[in-house]
């Protein structure tokens, strides 16, 4: 759904993107990660037509931005990162006038009205000014209004920046519900557990280049490698349990607490069940065992830790 | 050109500028102005201490008076308003950050740009028409022929629509209405002051009893900087001989339909790169 090739955008002072790619599929709901001015924004202002690239091509829904932007926008939903909305207008004119601007005809655009009044959750307050609406509400009004017209593919560019955590939930589960419907999304954010919750996929960006993730350890023969992390709940003793963890190659106590364990390990669910077999073996009582690749948070922190902000 | 008729801008920005609370403020504050103007000119062209002695009024005196005095009157308060409604039309969606949301529509350009300016300008009209009772107290006393009365409001409409260009012009390429509203008063303010000093700098310098013996006024090119004086149409075409030698309204049309026409393009190329603000 979104192709870019070496986009190239250069400002004036200096930040934009360079030589950039991402490949976005159908069904895909992709998180755009990176420090401040790492040219996320720039991104998904290229793609929604508002920024023309100096070079690179840029393909969404099949169609080129710079040789179709009507055709783009009529496929593409922008939510920017600043609620914007006419504060003077009611929620029903506010929503009649933007299906009329993407030239929605009757029954569809009824059809439309009444469906985005629904998925915001203000079919009850049609009449209400925009004025008297909270952020929160705002928000959700702005993303209707960005689906009126059924658009295959969502940019999203920071939209949870400012809303309160029961706002950020019901944007998350808007955001999942619209996945399976089928809408791609390609979200920029700073909130990472938002991000590790609804997207599959992450995408790095720095500097206007794509930045792939390192390796995360080191295995037994001193190679950077791909890491677990084990989650363990156990009874017995902490000094057995650490013997084994000393004895396993490449394992990295992160924490040892109160028959609370969690370790990294160099490999992938394999070793984690090997581990594990160790421990039975060493008589620990094992309660739970859990297995799980680093988070977000770890997984920028491994990144961009070096990088100033 | 269906979309031109029905286009959604112009219904919006309608109904948000008859929402607010100048949408009445200003045509009373506009038809009080008017009111006391047209008094004024009654008592002016009656009143024998003002008129320069004691003589008989003609009633057709008395209407020219009221109907000039209405028609420069409104063009002035008019010029002082049409920056106000245009020049910060557009800047007023980049403040609010809704511009970004009429950018990635399928509105098109032209169509952002077709909507603001119909909005302002009707605004604009609406003021010229209240004020139309007070033209037609001209009527009863006499001296006023209709022709003289649709010329000066076509006119008059002309030259509001050029300003009205150039208002969203500047709202186009600044990104605070401050700015943007400033910088149309500014043109405003040379079209209106420097270029009739430019053509007092050039009549001072103009000696030509040849012309003056035949009762004419300056040639063509003395008054070229006064062709874009937004009053010289209202003075040309009401040229009798009396308030002067003004007689190329035509010249005075092209102009300001050539510089609406420029300022029209220039803002809908603004608008089309306007991404680049946000």
């Amino acid at each position: 759904m979104i192709e870019v090739e070496s986009i190239r955008k250069i400002f004036r002072g200096g930040r934009g993107l360079d030589a950039f790619s991402l490949r976005l599929e159908r069904n895909e709901l992709v998180g755009l990660v990176g420090p401040n001015g790492a040219g996320k924004s720039t991104l998904i202002k290229i793609l929604s037509t508002l920024l023309s690239a100096d070079s690179g091509v840029a393909r969404v829904a099949g169609r080129e931005v710079r040789a179709d932007p009507r055709g783009v926008r009529a496929s593409v939903g922008y939510l920017p990162d600043m609620v914007g909305v006419y504060q003077d207008m009611r929620i029903r004119e506010f929503l009649e006038f933007f299906a009329d601007a993407f030239c929605l005809k009757e029954p569809a655009r009824s059809a439309a009205i009444e469906r985005a009044l629904a998925r915001s959750g203000l079919a009850n307050r049609t009449d209400d000014f925009v004025e008297h609406l909270s952020l929160g509400w705002k928000q959700r009004l702005l993303l209707a209004k960005t689906l009126l017209h059924d658009p295959k593919v969502l940019l999203l560019d920071e939209p949870a920046t400012g809303l309160d955590p029961l706002a950020r939930i019901a944007l998350r589960e808007q955001l999942k519900q619209l996945h399976a419907e089928g809408v791609a999304i390609l979200i920029s954010s700073h909130i990472l557990t938002d991000l590790e919750d609804i997207c599959t996929r992450i995408v790095f960006i720095a500097d206007g280049k794509n930045v792939s993730e390192p390796p995360s350890a080191i295995d037994a023969a001193g190679v950077l490698g791909p890491a677990v992390r084990c989650e363990i709940t156990y009874e017995g003793s902490a000094d057995a349990v650490e013997k084994v963890v000393k004895d396993s190659p490449g394992a990295r106590t992160l924490e040892n607490k109160d028959g609370w364990l969690v370790i990294e390990l160099p490999g992938e669910k394999k070793e984690a069940s090997a581990f594990l077999q160790l421990l039975l073996a060493a008589g620990v009582f094992i309660t739970h065992f859990e297995t799980r690749g680093p988070d977000l948070e770890e997984r920028y922190r491994r990144t961009f830790g070096g990088r100033s902000v | 050109m269906k979309r031109l008729v029905t286009n959604p801008m112009i219904l919006k920005e309608l109904q948000q500028r008859l929402r607010e609370r100048r949408a009445w403020l200003l045509p009373t504050l506009y038809l009080l102005v008017l009111a006391g103007t047209v008094s004024f000119a009654y008592y002016a062209s009656t009143d024998p201490v003002m008129a320069g002695g004691p003589r008989e009024v003609q009633g057709a005196d008395i209407g020219m008076a009221i109907f000039l005095t209405v028609i420069f009157t409104q063009i002035v308060v008019l010029l002082l308003m049409a920056p106000v409604f245009s020049a910060a039309s557009l800047t007023i969606e980049k403040e609010q950050r809704t511009l970004a949301g009429l950018l990635t529509s399928l509105l098109t350009a032209p169509q952002i740009w077709w909507g603001k300016f119909v909005a302002a300008l009707l605004y604009l009209l609406l003021l010229l028409c209240s004020a139309l009772p007070l033209l037609a107290i001209s009527f009863a006393f006499g001296g006023v022929e209709p022709m003289e009365l649709l010329k000066a409001t076509g006119s008059t409409i002309l030259v509001l629509a050029s300003i009205c260009a150039i208002g969203l012009w500047c709202s186009a390429i600044f990104r605070r209405s401050v700015h943007s509203t400033a910088a149309c008063y500014g043109i405003v303010l040379v079209l209106s002051v420097v270029t009739a000093v430019a053509f007092g700098i050039l009549v001072s310098h103009w000696q030509s009893s040849e012309y003056l013996a035949r009762g004419e006024g300056p040639p063509a090119y003395i008054q070229a900087p006064l062709f874009l004086n937004p009053l010289y149409p209202l003075l040309s075409l009401l040229d009798t001989g009396e308030i002067g030698k003004f007689s190329y309204p035509v010249s005075s049309w092209l102009l300001f339909t050539a510089l609406g026409c420029l300022a029209a393009a220039f803002a809908m190329r603004s608008i089309q790169r306007s991404g680049e603000q946000l």
